[in-house]
C-alpha cells in the first residue's frame, strides 16, 4: 500500500469523502429493461463497491421522454425507477461506498426510433452518427428540460444517491448547447460563451435547489470535442469556472470527444496510448479549487498513483479496469497490484457490445454482466480434471475448475502457454493483448493449477490415466483455401507471425475475416518493408474493427504506411510467376477480373478445429467436453466463456 | 363484393381446414416480444390482420431449439404456448400456423454465447462466424425440437405449423451445397435432414397443416439449389401447403428486397414449382397490389398469395378489397417493416405507423359537433392530418402553396427505383377527396392569413434547403431535372435513400457523376432496409464512382477538393455541378408559439415521422 499513498488519500468532495482516489466513472450497460434499473445493476455496481472502489457514479439516467437514444436506457424520469434505485443505493452502501446517479438528456445525439417523437437540440444541425434533424428547442422547452433534471435529482434523493453528476460530456444536450458546432442560436442560449452555458448553469441551479447541501453534485465537461468548430480545452476551461463559481459545483469530471463522432478517442483501445486526455484534467485543475477526475485508459493502480501525483487530477477514473475486475482496489491497497486482471483495451466485449445494444461484458471476465446470476456449487467437489491445451479456453477451464475446489492438471504441447494469443500479441500494436493470457496464467499459478507444458497428450495416455473429467481445448489449425493449391508462398497469417515465413517485397494479404488478423499482419509486414495490400471480399477491410473503435486508428496507420485496401474481390485461383505468384480475384459486384501478381501471399482465412483427440475419445470411460476453438474457430472471448462454462458444470 | 376482388377475399380449404380468403401474412421479425415469448403486442398485431380479413397468419418464427437465438427478441418455441393460444383466440376465424425454425450458421452467437449450429464448417457469408459441425446428437435434437415445438403448437390451439426452410435456416444450410459440404449421409442425400423434421412434425400434427417455406432457388447456382433442383425436390415432400421463396446465403436481401424490384418477382418461379407441387402453392415476394395477386390466382401461378407487407400497410386489406375501397399501399421501401436490427426497432410502416403499436395508438373515433379546421401544406404530413381530421368528423380545409399535392414525396419518386412513393400520397389524396377534404391548391398562407383567422389551424408547410456551399443544386431541384451540364458531384452526408438514387437517375441519364460521402460505404443508413450492399453494387455497375471517407472541401474551376476524414490527405476529382444530398431546414415563416404542426416544418426527417405527426396533431385536436 505504501506504493500508493496519493491513490489511498482520502478526500472531501463537497459533503462526501471516498477513501480513496479510484472512481468507477459512468457508462453504458444496457443492463435496464423497460426503462427500470434492474438486479443486474445493482450486482454489477455492489461488486465494484466491494472491491473498494473508492466512488461510483451510475450509468445516464434520461431526464425526458424526447431522449431515447437507445434500447435499454434508464428512464430517470419515470417516477417507477425509485425502488430500482434503491435496490442499487442499498447494495453499494453495504460497502461503505458512496454512490452518484448520472442525469443526462442527450439532445440530438439520438433517435427517434424509440421514443416516436422529435429529437431535441439547441439548432437543426443533425448528429453525425443519428442523422436526424433536431427540433431546436423552444423557451418553454428549454425549461422542460431543466425541470426534467430537477425531477431525476429528486427521483435519485429518494432513491437513496448520495448526488447526482451532470453529464455535459460527450452525448448530452448540454454539450450540444456548450459547442459553437452545434448551436446556431441566436438567443439568450446561443453566440457568447456565457449564452451557450446558460442551459447548464440553469440546470445546476434547479439540481442544486433540489439536492440541497448534503448532496454532491458534479458536472462532467469534454475538454476537446475533437470536431471541427467545436470546444476546444480553453472554453472547457473557461465552463468549469463558471461552474465553480455558482458555488454548487462539487467537482469536474473530464472526458475527450464526442460520442458519436470521435467515439474512438473516448473510449480508446490500446492503439492510443495511455494517458491521452489528461492535459484536460490538468487544465482544469489549475484553473479550479474543486476537486477534478481524469479519465482513459488507467490500466493498472501504479498509473494512476503516479497522474496524482503529477497532480494531474485529484481522482482517477478506471471504468474498464473494474469491468475487468471488480477488485482493482482491493488488491492494490493489500499490495497484491500484480494479482489484477488487467483490461487489455481491446474493447471487445465492453465497448463494442453496447453500439450493438448487448449487455456489457468484458472478454476475460466471464462473470462481468452476470453478476446477478449466481454460480450453481459444483456437482462433486476436488475432482481430478485433466484440461488439455493451454490456451484461453483451456487456462480458463483450468482456472475456474481450481478455484472451485478441483485438481486441475493443465498439459500444453508446445514449451508456451497462451495458445494464439501470443502470436496474435507479437505485432507491437497489439502487444497488450497478451495480457489476457498473462492474467490467465499468473490466476493459475496462484489457484495450484498443476501446468505440464511440451507435453502432447494422447488418446491412450488419458484413457489410461483415468481421470475424473477430460477437458478439450485443443485449439485450431491454419487451413489452406481451396483456390491456394499447395504454392509455397501463399501462407497463413499464423505462418507469419509465428516465424515459419518471411515474407519480402509484394504482398497481398487476403482478408476473409474482417478482424485484426489481416490488419496486423499488413502493419507489421509493411514495418518490414514490404509493398502490402490488403484486400476483402467484404464491402470494408476489417470491418469489425469497427465495433472494437480501431477502424480509425488503423486506416490512418494503413495511410502512413502506404498500405492499399481493396474491396469487394474474391480469390479465384493462383499460380507461379517465376519466383512470384499471380492471384486471381473477382470483383464480384461487376464479375470482372483482375489479378495481382506478387511476391508472396498471406491469407487471413478461418481456420480449421483442431478435434481429433475430443473424437478419438468419444467412447472414453470418462466425461469429456471441448471448449473454444476445437469446438468451432472463434475469437478469444468464446474460449474464455466456454472454458469458465463447462468448468462451473463439473 | 366486386367480383375481380372475390377469387382473393373467398375461402379456401387447407387439409381439414378453411381459411377465410387466399391472402396470408407470412412470418417476419417483429420485436414485438417479451423476452422469448409472443406478447400482447403480437396478439394486437395480429388481430388487426385477421379482422382485415387475412385468410393465413403464420406467426413470427420461433427457434425450435435453444440453440438458435438469431436475434434478441426471437421467438423460442418452447415458450410460446400461452402467445400462440391468445393469438389463435385473437384471430378466428383466421388460420394460424405457428413458424417453427433454427436459423443454424445464419443466426448469432451473441444472446446464446454458444457457437452456432450448421452442417459444414463454413462460415456465414454475412457475420463470418465460424459454425460448430453438427454431429448425430445436435441433429437429432434439432429433429426432436421441431416435433415437440409442432405438438406444442397443435396444443395451443394452432391450425398447424410451417416449418422453416427459407433464405435464412439450418434446413435449407442442409439442402444447399454451399454449405452442406458432409461426408456423411447428410451430405451424401442433403435432403435427409428436411425429410426427418417433415416426418416427425407430421406424426406431432395429427389432422394439423403442415405447410412448407423452402427456398427455391438460393441464387447461388455454382452449388446451391436452384429451381432445377427445386422442380426434382418438391414433388417428394410431404407437405400441406408449400410457400415458395428465394435467396439463400450470399443474397438475404433478395428475400424480402425494396423496390428496386419488381413487385411479385417470384412469379416465375412459383408458376414453375406450381406445376409439380402436390399440395396448394403459395406465390410470395413483393406482392402488394389485389390487381397482382388476383392475376396470379387467375393464372394459376399459385393457390394463396403471401401480401405480408401490404398487410403491414394496410391491416384491412382483404376487407377493403371485398368490399371495394382503396387499400393504403405499401411502397417496398421497407424503411420500418424490416426490423433485423441489433437496436430491436419493433415492426411499423410509414403509411401506418400504428403498425406494432395496436396496443397504445388510437384509432380514430368519428363525433358529431368537432371544430373545422384548417391543414396547411400539403405534404405527407397534412394530408394524413387532414384525413384523420376528416375521418373524426371535422371539416377540413387544406391549403397547398404550390399546384400540386404530395410535398417532398413527389420530388424523391422521381429518384432511381423510388417511383412507388407516390402511390402512399396519392393515396392520401384520395381519401382525403372521398373524405370530403375541401383542397385548394396554388394557395399560400401568409401570416396575416392566420392572424385574421379564429379556428383551428395545424401547420404541414415542411421544410427549405440549407444554405449551400459551392452553388450546390439542392437534391429536390436536381431530381425534377435541368441539372447545368457538366461532371456531377453528388454530396451525401446523410448515406439514406436520396443520394443513391439521385446519383443513379443521373448516371442512367448518361452524366459523368460520382457520389462523395463521409462513411466508409455508400448509403450506409440503408443497411435498414436491406438496399446497402445492393445499392453499391449498382452504383459500381453502373460505373459511379464511391469517393468514400471523403469530405467535400472546395470546388472551383471544374474539380472538387476532397479530403479523407481520417488521414486528411486530399486530392480532386472532376466537379463542375454539385448536387447536395444534405439535411434541410424548417419552414417556420408561419409558425408562432403553440401552434400545432407536423412533419418536416418541425424538423425534416422521412415521410415516417411526417405522417405519425400528421396523424397525432389530427388527434389532438
Amino acid at each position: 500500500m505504501s506504493r500508493f499513498t496519493h491513490l489511498f488519500t482520502p478526500l472531501r468532495i463537497g459533503p462526501l469523502t471516498v477513501s480513496n482516489r479510484v472512481v468507477f466513472s459512468a457508462h453504458l450497460t444496457n443492463f435496464a429493461a423497460g426503462g427500470m434499473p434492474t438486479e443486474q445493476h445493482a450486482a454489477y455496481y455492489a461488486a465494484r463497491a466491494a472491491g473498494g472502489a473508492g466512488l461510483i457514479i451510475t450509468e445516464e439516467h434520461s431526464t425526458h421522454v424526447t431522449d431515447w437514444p437507445y434500447e435499454k436506457l434508464i428512464h430517470g424520469f419515470d417516477p417507477k425507477v425509485i425502488p430500482g434505485y434503491r435496490r442499487i443505493t442499498e447494495a453499494v452502501h453495504a460497502h461503505g461506498v458512496p454512490i452518484l446517479a448520472q442525469l443526462n438528456h442527450n439532445g440530438g445525439q439520438a433517435s427517434s426510433m424509440f421514443s416516436r417523437l422529435p429529437v431535441w437540440g439547441p439548432s437543426p444541425v443533425p448528429d453525425p452518427l443519428f442523422r436526424e434533424v433536431p427540433k431546436a428547442v423552444e423557451l418553454h422547452e428549454i425549461r422542460s428540460i431543466v425541470d426534467g433534471y430537477a425531477l431525476v435529482a429528486e427521483h435519485c434523493l429518494q432513491g437513496g444517491f448520495d448526488g447526482v453528476e451532470l453529464q455535459c460530456s460527450h452525448s448530452s444536450i448540454v454539450r450540444g448547447f456548450l459547442s459553437p458546432a452545434t448551436n446556431t442560436r441566436t438567443d439568450l442560449y446561443g453566440g457568447s460563451l456565457a449564452n451557450r452555458a446558460r442551459l447548464l448553469l440553469e440546470i445546476v441551479g434547479a439540481v442544486r435547489a433540489v439536492l440541497g447541501p448534503d448532496k454532491a453534485l458534479g458536472v462532467r465537461l469534454c475538454g476537446d470535442e475533437l470536431i471541427e468548430g467545436g470546444t476546444r480545452i480553453d472554453e472547457a476551461v473557461e465552463v468549469a469556472k463558471l461552474c465553480e463559481a455558482t458555488g454548487q459545483v462539487d467537482y469536474i469530471n473530464t472526458s475527450i470527444g464526442v460520442a458519436t463522432a470521435t467515439l474512438y478517442m473516448i473510449e480508446a483501445s490500446m492503439q492510443v496510448p495511455p494517458g491521452y486526455a489528461m492535459f484536460i484534467p490538468t487544465a482544469i485543475r489549475e484553473a479550479v479549487s474543486i476537486p477534478v477526475v481524469g479519465v482513459g485508459r488507467f490500466k493498472d493502480p501504479l498509473q494512476a498513483e503516479r497522474a496524482l501525483r503529477a497532480g494531474q487530477a485529484d481522482l482517477i477514473g478506471v471504468v474498464r479496469g473494474q469491468i475487468a475486475d471488480p477488485d482493482f482496489v482491493r488488491k492494490a491497497r493489500a499490495g497484491a497490484a500484480g494479482d489484477i486482471r488487467t483490461c487489455l483495451s481491446c474493447n471487445q466485449e465492453c465497448v463494442g457490445r453496447m453500439g450493438l445494444n448487448r449487455w456489457l461484458g468484458c472478454i476475460e471476465n466471464p462473470r462481468t454482466g452476470r453478476e446477478a446470476i449466481s454460480l450453481p456449487l459444483p456437482r462433486r467437489r476436488s475432482q481430478r480434471v485433466y484440461v488439455v491445451g493451454g490456451g484461453p479456453a483451456g487456462l480458463q477451464a483450468a482456472v475456474t475448475a481450481a478455484e472451485r475446489g478441483h485438481h486441475v492438471t493443465l498439459f500444453e504441447r508446445s514449451e508456451r502457454l497462451g495458445g494464439q494469443v501470443p502470436v496474435a500479441a507479437s505485432v507491437p500494436s497489439r502487444a497488450e493483448f497478451l495480457d489476457i493470457t498473462r492474467n490467465l496464467v499468473a490466476a493459475a499459478q496462484r489457484v495450484g493449477v498443476d501446468t505440464k507444458t511440451s507435453t502432447e497428450v494422447s488418446e491412450q495416455f488419458l484413457l489410461a490415466e483415468r481421470p475424473d473429467v477430460v477437458v478439450v481445448a485443443t485449439g485450431a489449425v491454419p487451413n489452406r483455401p481451396w483456390w491456394a493449391g499447395d504454392l509455397a508462398r501463399v501462407v497463413d497469417v499464423r505462418d507469419v507471425l509465428e516465424g515459419r515465413a518471411a515474407p519480402h517485397g509484394d504482398v497481398l494479404v487476403v482478408d476473409e475475416l474482417g478482424f485484426h488478423q489481416a490488419t496486423s499482419v499488413s502493419e507489421l509486414l509493411a514495418d518490414r518493408g514490404c509493398d502490402v495490400e490488403v484486400a476483402t471480399p467484404g464491402m470494408v477491410v476489417g470491418q469489425d474493427l469497427g465495433i472494437t473503435l480501431d477502424l480509425e486508428t488503423w486506416n490512418v496507420k494503413a495511410s502512413a504506411r502506404g498500405i492499399r485496401q481493396t474491396t469487394d474481390v474474391v480469390p479465384m485461383g493462383a499460380a507461379t510467376k517465376g519466383d512470384r505468384v499471380t492471384v486471381s480475384l473477382q470483383h464480384h459486384p461487376t464479375g470482372t477480373d483482375v489479378t495481382r501478381t506478387v511476391d508472396w501471399v498471406v491469407c487471413a482465412v478461418q481456420q480449421r478445429a483442431d478435434d481429433a483427440l475430443f473424437h478419438a475419445l468419444a467412447d472414453a470411460p470418462f466425461p469429456v467436453h471441448r471448449v473454444g476453438d476445437c469446438v468451432a474457430p472463434r475469437r478469444a472471448h468464446a474460449a474464455v466463456i466456454e472454458g469458465h462454462r463447462v468448468a462451473v458444470g463439473l | 363484393m366486386p367480383a375481380s376482388s372475390s377469387l382473393l377475399a373467398a375461402p379456401v380449404v387447407l387439409g381439414s381446414r378453411t381459411a377465410p380468403s387466399r391472402v396470408l401474412f407470412g412470418p417476419h421479425e417483429t420485436n414485438l416480444g417479451r423476452d422469448r415469448g409472443l406478447s400482447d403486442r403480437h396478439v394486437g398485431y395480429y388481430r388487426e390482420r385477421a379482422l382485415g380479413g387475412c385468410g393465413v397468419i403464420v406467426t413470427e418464427t420461433a427457434s425450435v431449439d435453444d440453440s438458435d437465438w438469431p436475434y434478441e427478441r426471437a421467438p423460442l418455441a418452447a415458450d410460446c404456448g400461452p402467445g400462440w393460444r391468445a393469438v389463435v383466440e385473437a384471430c378466428a376465424p383466421t388460420l394460424v400456423l405457428a413458424s417453427l425454425g433454427h436459423s443454424g450458421g445464419q443466426g448469432s452467437s451473441a444472446y446464446s454465447q454458444r457457437a452456432l449450429w450448421a452442417p459444414s464448417a463454413v462460415a456465414d457469408a454475412v457475420s463470418r462466424e465460424l459454425p460448430q459441425v453438427m454431429g448425430a446428437a445436435e441433429i437429432a435434437c434439432v429433429v426432436e425440437g421441431f416435433a415437440a415445438a409442432a405438438r406444442l403448437a397443435m396444443a395451443s390451439g394452432c391450425a398447424g405449423v410451417e416449418v422453416e426452410a427459407g433464405h435464412a435456416s439450418l434446413l435449407r444450410q442442409f439442402l444447399s451445397g454451399v454449405t452442406n459440404q458432409r461426408g456423411d449421409a447428410y451430405g451424401q442425400d442433403r435432403t435427409i435432414l428436411l425429410r426427418e423434421v417433415l416426418a416427425a412434425v407430421r406424426a406431432a400434427l395429427g389432422d394439423g397443416i403442415l405447410a412448407l417455406r423452402l427456398s427455391c432457388d438460393e441464387l447461388a447456382p455454382w452449388a446451391g439449389v436452384t429451381p432445377e433442383h427445386a422442380v426434382e425436390l418438391v414433388p417428394t415432400f410431404d407437405a400441406d401447403l408449400l410457400t415458395v421463396v428465394r435467396a439463400g446465403p450470399y443474397a438475404g436481401s433478395a428475400y424480402r428486397p425494396d423496390s428496386h424490384w419488381p413487385e411479385g418477382f417470384n412469379r416465375d418461379l412459383c408458376a414453375t414449382i406450381k406445376t409439380v407441387a402436390r399440395c396448394p402453392v403459395v406465390l410470395q415476394g413483393s406482392v402488394v397490389s389485389a390487381a397482382f395477386a388476383l392475376d396470379a390466382l387467375a393464372d394459376g401461378v399459385c393457390d394463396l398469395v403471401e401480401m405480408t407487407r401490404a398487410q403491414i400497410a394496410e391491416p384491412m386489406l382483404v376487407e377493403k378489397m371485398r368490399t371495394g375501397q382503396a387499400p393504403r399501399p405499401c411502397v417496398l421501401c421497407n424503411q420500418a417493416c424490416r426490423v433485423r436490427d441489433a437496436r430491436n426497432p419493433l415492426v411499423s410502416c410509414i403509411g401506418e405507423p400504428r403498425s406494432g403499436h395496436e396496443t397504445t395508438d388510437p384509432t380514430p373515433q368519428r363525433e358529431g359537433g368537432r371544430p373545422p379546421v384548417l391543414v396547411v401544406g400539403g405534404g405527407p404530413a397534412g394530408l394524413e392530418c387532414a384525413r384523420v381530421l376528416a375521418l373524426r368528423g371535422h371539416a377540413v380545409e387544406l391549403r397547398e402553396a404550390t399546384g400540386q399535392l404530395g410535398g417532398a414525396v413527389v420530388d424523391a419518386a422521381l429518384g432511381t427505383g423510388r417511383a412507388r412513393l407516390t402511390d402512399l400520397t396519392d393515396w392520401l389524396i384520395g381519401e382525403c377527396e372521398r373524405l370530403g377534404v375541401v383542397v385548394q391548391l396554388d394557395a399560400p398562407v401568409t401570416a396575416n392569413d392566420l392572424d385574421g383567422y379564429d379556428g383551428q389551424v395545424v401547420l404541414a408547410t415542411g421544410s427549405r434547403p440549407r444554405e449551400l456551399a459551392f452553388g450546390a443544386v439542392d437534391a429536390r431541384e436536381a431530381l425534377r431535372g435541368g441539372l447545368p451540364q457538366g461532371a456531377v458531384v453528388v454530396h451525401d452526408p446523410v448515406g439514406g435513400p436520396v443520394g443513391v438514387s439521385v446519383a443513379e437517375k443521373l448516371a442512367g441519364e448518361g452524366r459523368e457523376v460520382r457520389i462523395v460521402t463521409g462513411d466508409p460505404v455508400a448509403g450506409t443508413l440503408l443497411s435498414m432496409t436491406g438496399d446497402l450492399a445492393d445499392c453499391n453494387t449498382r452504383l459500381q455497375r453502373l460505373g459511379v464512382p464511391r469517393e468514400l471517407k471523403s469530405l467535400l472541401r472546395r470546388v472551383s474551376g471544374g474539380t472538387a477538393l476532397l479530403e479523407d476524414v481520417w488521414t486528411g490527405e486530399q486530392r480532386e476529382v472532376p466537379a463542375d455541378v454539385v448536387v447536395d444530398c444534405g439535411h434541410r431546414l424548417p419552414l417556420e415563416d408561419l409558425y408562432v408559439t403553440g401552434t400545432p404542426r407536423a412533419g418536416d416544418c418541425v424538423a425534416p426527417r422521412t415521410i415516417l415521422e411526417a405522417i405519425l405527426e400528421g396523424r397525432r396533431r389530427a388527434h389532438d385536436v
